[in-house]
């Protein structure tokens, strides 16, 4: 592997990398703006500038500079070393370069930092960056000091609306151009660009148009200022006080990896943002996945219902139980969820099959959306490979089976866990049912036609396993705590089968993955790693 | 059991006896702070004693891990809370000593003088409550108002009279008031004053000097292995004192004695606490004439110290600075460091584990007065119960120290 020298460390890297992307690979960072790892190369901030040693046998390309001098209280001539901006810089075998050593670069980089901040607004307190800027952290770590500028600041246009979901301010912005890259180089829509320059630089729209593409909120996430805010997020939470989970987005087949902010005070999710993962979604998630989390508070069944009227939980598993037990299990069609856990729909299967002897089984979920070839999935659930995978012997039946057999009454009793019907024009069908024990998350067809219900937790509320549209398992941790009476769906499903009399004994999460690993194989029972295929029999 | 006529002779009859359990709770007015001695006695001595500590106990070690470096200066305050100024002045020094920084000397005389105020106050307070435990009240209130004047002139300088919490990393809240350095003399006279009047009072009374002397005698290498540092150590003739051995700030620039006993005894005690306020008042008399007028009380370091108001509010600079130090933190750097200084009671030392993060890993307060409160079980074994508070009393066993 060829190595350079970074500040006396030996970095590995590989052909082609630049300086800043080889030591971002071994978790070294060199301070930087404008640089994304997923974006092209601009190199306009230049706080990445580093000293490159000449090559052997060469000079040193030196720089006339002037200094202020405060003893002589005048400019002094000197020489300076040409410093390069580590993002654009390749580097070649046994190249010295001095970051974190060399006084010339501290130099730079607090220079950098006083320019950045020369026309800056006094904003820290009302702007939602606070505590994840960029700005504030380069401030303390480089500069500690104050600018020389004693003049007011340029004033520019503040909190422009940009769109549906962006909000602008051109006094906060540094010009990066993160921005506009990410408009044209990941969504394809170069809406985005730059206008004027030096101190009266800022980003504008395309005439007439409006930041109205499909990753508009991965604007707000690039932008290492406060500049680009998002109008979901704004003034809503501190980021001090959030705590983060490592997730999956839920929003649809891909699977895209995200953290999950919440505050644990209140168990109140705030935010999604990406998580890296260079197989699933690189650096990204779309806005329709990035907004998903408001799902996790919005329409949720948090208490039991018995025929439509709010229950206790212990009377409602009851009546659950004593419903399923007086009935012919081959009348009942145990339907699956796309939107749930691969535990959660293991508990569900062994309860139905391996139990109950009901060998009806459906698959429901959301219906299919727009999908693009960027990150969108037009499959809005995420977990659709796993349930399948998971009821192998017998492919599950659709939605619309389901009312099929519901209308020629094949089938008298539906036991539900999901929300979502998979064809919602098909789903009055359902009150063709003689009765419907839901384990339901949402509100929906299910909890509306279901003779029980009884409250799911959601995803962001218990860990879990999900198999993307490639076919990987990846786990999602808990977020909060789980809300209202709701139980994750695996729990839920083993009291509702012990209070049928069957020996379902798992208390905790590892229990069902341990019943879930010698039948599905590591990929299914979420050890923590990802694995190639899914599509496991057992 | 014998007839009592025989053997009868003019010795005492033996009469079978058990001793006597008596608890000196911790709920007590001669118990300074709350301190609680299980007392076994035969008559009106002490065969055993135990003696129970921690009844305020409030976890201010553990509160530290939960807040910031500035965070912990209230509770070094509320530590020994008859000499508060010290501790935050060995708190600040601690950290100073992990972020290898010196204040400038305008600071380092101020924290001198304010400091050896609240060593007086700490001295006034032992003294005086032991005197009148043994019933001399005309002293204890003349010692009382000393302690007034030492209080408003604290109060003048920092805002309040006992918690303070006027030191901070890297200097002090506030500058000296203009009044200052005449107040400090004012006070210092007066004090003079009032130490010649006590003693005139004292020294000659005999029912204090029996009371005290050749009482609760403690040999200086008991003294030593109990771990007692400070006025009680030095008055069983060991001379150690930290100002002395280990000059911090300007200590080893101003002239001034320190008094050491020759008996041991309670006696002892009490006169080397007076013959150290004389001591201070010299220090503060010597400092007053050093301390610059003008200049920066605190360092200029933007990783510990706020900016000026109008900087916070008119700079982006003052801005991002004040949000760092308030939101995330004093970022002092990691490592571990011990730093000790001469409180009221002893060697008052602080032993930080910093993790490079806002927040301590770990505070530990060495606790002269625990240590020193860990010595009363030997001093009043054998004694009689009446000489219990005077012992008691010449420990000066703050409980907020002792028990954090």
């Amino acid at each position: 592997m060829p190595t350079f020298k970074l500040d006396d460390r030996e970095i590995p890297f590989e052909a082609g990398d630049t300086i800043i992307r080889a030591a971002h690979r071994q978790g070294i960072d060199i301070p930087h703006y404008c640089w994304h790892p997923g974006l092209s190369v601009a190199a306009n901030c230049r706080m990445c500038l580093v000293e490159v040693a000449p090559p052997p046998g060469r000079k040193p390309l030196m720089l006339d500079v002037v200094r202020w001098d405060h003893e002589k209280q005048d400019y002094v001539r000197e020489k300076k070393p040409k410093l390069q901006p580590a993002c654009q810089m390749q580097v070649a075998e046994g190249m010295q370069v001095f970051s974190e050593s060399s006084e010339h670069v501290a130099r730079a980089r607090r220079s950098v930092q006083e320019m950045l901040l020369l026309n800056h607004p006094v904003d820290c307190p009302i702007c939602d960056q606070a505590g994840e800027c960029r700005l504030q952290d380069y401030w303390l770590e480089h500069q500690r000091s104050s600018k020389r500028m004693h003049d007011e600041i340029i004033h520019m246009p503040k909190a422009q609306s940009f769109g549906p979901t962006m909000v602008y301010d051109a006094e906060r912005c540094i010009v990066c151009t993160r921005c506009v890259r990410v408009s044209a180089e990941l969504a394809k829509d170069p809406v985005l660009d730059k206008r004027e320059r030096g101190n009266l630089g800022e980003i504008v729209l395309s005439p007439g148009r409006q930041l109205d593409h499909a990753y508009t909120l991965m604007t707000e996430y690039v932008c290492p200022v406060g500049a680009l805010t998002s109008k979901d997020f704004r003034f809503k939470a501190r980021v001090w006080f959030l705590r983060t989970a490592r997730t999956i987005c839920v929003g649809c087949a891909t699977g895209c990896n995200s953290f999950t902010d919440y505050d644990p005070r209140y168990d109140k999710v705030y935010r999604y943002r990406p998580r890296e993962n260079l197989e699933v979604n690189k650096y990204w998630m779309c806005d329709e996945g990035m907004l998903d989390y408001a799902r996790i508070h919005e329409g949720r069944v948090l208490a039991a219902r018995v025929a439509g009227k709010t229950a206790a939980y212990d009377k409602a598993l009851e009546k659950a139980a004593k419903l399923l037990r007086r009935v012919d299990p081959d009348a009942v069609g145990v339907v699956l969820s796309a939107q749930h856990s691969n535990e959660d729909n293991f508990a569900l299967l062994t309860l139905a099959r391996d139990y109950m002897g009901a060998g009806n089984l459906f698959l429901s979920g959301k219906a299919p959306g727009v999908g693009d070839d960027i990150l969108r999935h037009t499959d809005k659930n995420p977990n659709t490979a796993g349930a399948t995978a998971l009821s192998t012997s017998s492919p599950p039946g659709s939605f619309a089976d389901l009312v099929a057999a519901l209308e020629a009454k094949k089938l008298s009793h539906v036991l539900v866990l999901g929300s979502y019907a998979a064809d919602p024009a098909l789903a009055d069908a359902l009150g063709k049912a003689q009765g419907i024990v839901a384990l339901a998350t949402h509100e929906g067809p299910f909890a509306e036609h279901a003779g029980v219900v009884l409250p799911v937790s959601s995803w962001a509320e218990s860990d879990g396993t999900f198999v993307n549209a490639q076919g990987l398992a990846q786990e999602s941790e808990r977020a909060i705590r789980p809300l209202g009476d709701s139980k994750p769906g695996w729990k839920l499903v083993a009291e509702l089968g012990r209070s049928m009399g069957y020996p379902m004994s798992w208390k905790k999460l590892k229990d069902v993955r341990g019943a879930m690993a010698p039948e599905a194989g590591a990929a299914l029972a979420g050890s923590g790693a990802s694995a190639q295929q899914a599509g496991v029999t057992g | 059991m014998e007839p009592l006529d025989l053997d009868l002779d003019d010795s005492e009859i033996k009469l079978p006896s058990e001793p006597m359990l008596i608890n000196v709770g911790p709920s007590h007015p001669a118990m300074h702070g709350t301190v609680r001695v299980v007392m076994e006695l035969s008559g009106e001595t002490i065969e055993r004693c135990d003696v129970q500590v921690g009844y305020l106990h409030r976890g201010f070690e553990k509160m530290c891990e939960r807040g910031n470096w500035s965070q912990v200066f209230p509770y070094v305050d509320r530590c020994n809370y008859v000499s508060p100024m010290l501790n935050n002045v060995g708190f600040a020094l601690a950290c100073e000593k992990a972020l290898g920084v010196t204040v400038p000397e305008r600071c380092q005389y101020y924290r001198m003088i304010l400091g050896e105020m609240a060593r007086v106050s700490d001295h006034l307070t032992a003294a005086g409550a032991m005197a009148m435990e043994l019933g001399a009240f005309t002293p204890f209130l003349w010692m009382m108002k000393g302690r007034e004047m030492i209080w408003d002139l604290l109060e003048e300088e920092t805002g309040a009279r006992l918690t303070h919490s006027f030191g901070r990393v890297g200097g002090m809240a506030a500058p000296p008031t203009d009044g200052f350095k005449e107040n400090s003399l004012a006070v210092a006279e007066h004090l003079l004053g009032i130490i010649s009047e006590v003693e005139a009072l004292l020294y000659g009374n005999r029912i204090f000097l029996d009371r005290l002397q050749d009482v609760g005698v403690m040999k200086a290498e008991d003294a030593v292995s109990l771990g007692w540092t400070g006025p009680i150590l030095r008055a069983s003739g060991v001379p150690y004192d930290v100002r002395k051995a280990d000059p911090y700030l300007k200590y080893g620039e101003v002239d001034f004695e320190v008094p050491i006993g020759e008996h041991g005894d309670s006696y002892d005690r009490f006169v080397v606490r007076i013959e150290e306020i004389k001591q201070s008042m010299r220090i503060v008399e010597q400092c007053t004439e050093k301390i610059p007028d003008s200049g920066p009380v605190n360092i200029d370091d933007p990783r510990v110290v706020l900016p000026p108001k109008e900087e916070v509010y008119t700079t982006i600079e003052g801005t991002i600075r004040h949000f760092k130090i308030v939101m995330e933190g004093l970022k002092i750097p990691a490592g571990e460091v011990y730093s000790y200084t001469e409180g009221g009671n002893g060697e008052l030392g602080f032993y930080l584990v910093i993790d490079g993060s806002g927040t301590p890993y770990r505070v530990r307060i060495r606790p002269p007065a625990f240590l020193n409160t860990g010595g009363l079980e030997m001093l009043i074994t054998g004694a009689m119960v009446a000489d219990v508070v005077p012992c008691f009393g010449s420990l000066n066993m703050i409980g907020g120290e002792c028990d954090r």
